[in-house]
């Protein structure tokens, strides 16, 4: 049975219910909204590497400079694309 | 091509190997189709709510919650599923599938309740900005999981069929990975959208 959990997975699952539980402290208790956005960016984007990297194996294979390229570009482009839309079209018009 | 047989099953031929990275790559595009989802979210949140509700009048903690705990859950276990299967214990493995497609569909469950709430709040896909870029944000991913589900099922049924060998390995490996992509969308889903709205 207990070679059915490997502890890596264990921890990992622990650690992302930890950070599910930091990021709703921005819920519970009174904070500035810069603060808040904070922590969720910093947990959202710890969390998400966590996936990729225990659970998604996402370094075990031979292709994984090209699944780590294809990754990273794909986040850039997202992060980009969203910043950029709010730059044009809502930051600019306070 | 010369093959380094310590390799797990699911990397075990060239066909193999080719089909994971084609499913990053395709990971990489969904990442694209989020982030124009949020981008628009993001653009509509404040400024396109109009007569409708705001984002912190509709959005409930609870189910929230408890949607976010199935989701990491079976994440976890689709994890445990993949593992089981390089340990070649492929009744656990699929043990493991079935509580992952379990906590799915009570996941799919909780989402249809959200959506009923929201429509009773006058939340509709017509109402604003807002609410139309929320429902499609929301629909897109819960239409992936729902997609998921089947997926999953049919890989458990061909896997019971055939056993597991280098093609159901690889299969079930290439679900994983959109799993745990869904789980990924979630959580910026209830980070910047819900936590956000409800600051």
């Amino acid at each position: 049975m207990r070679e059915l959990f490997p502890m890596k997975q264990v921890n990992g699952f622990i650690f992302s219910l930890l950070l599910t539980v930091i990021a709703l402290s921005v819920y519970f208790f009174d904070m500035s909204f810069a603060m808040g956005l904070t922590i969720l960016i910093v947990t959202a984007f710890i969390q998400a590497a966590v996936q990729l990297v225990v659970f998604m194996h996402a370094g075990e294979s031979k292709d994984k400079h090209a699944i780590y390229a294809n990754t990273i570009y794909g986040v850039v482009i997202a992060v980009l694309t969203i910043l950029g839309s709010l730059l044009a079209m809502v930051w600019g018009y306070n | 091509m010369k093959h380094d047989s310590n390799l797990p099953l699911e990397y075990s031929t060239e066909t193999n190997e080719m089909n994971i990275l084609g499913f990053w790559i395709f990971l990489g595009a969904e990442i694209m189709l989020f982030a124009t989802l949020f981008t628009t979210y993001f653009v509509y949140v404040d400024r396109g709510v109009g007569n409708g509700p705001a984002g912190s009048e509709i959005f409930e903690l609870t189910p929230v919650m408890i949607e976010t705990i199935l989701l990491l859950t079976s994440s976890f276990t689709i994890g445990l599923a993949v593992h089981a299967m390089r340990i070649n214990r492929v009744k656990a493995m699929i043990g493991f599938m079935i509580v992952t497609l379990l906590l799915g569909a009570g996941f799919i469950s909780l989402e249809v309740y959200e959506f009923i709430h929201y429509y009773h709040e006058g939340a509709t896909l017509q109402t604003s900005g807002f609410t139309a870029i929320l429902l499609t944000t929301l629909g897109t991913h819960g239409a992936h999981v729902t997609l998921g589900l089947f997926w999953g099922i049919m890989i458990i049924i061909q896997t019971l069929r055939n056993g597991l060998n280098a093609r159901t390995a690889n299969k079930s490996f290439i679900f994983s990975l959109y799993w745990h992509f869904l789980d990924v969308m979630w959580i910026f889903i209830f980070s910047f959208i819900y936590l956000k709205g409800m600051m």
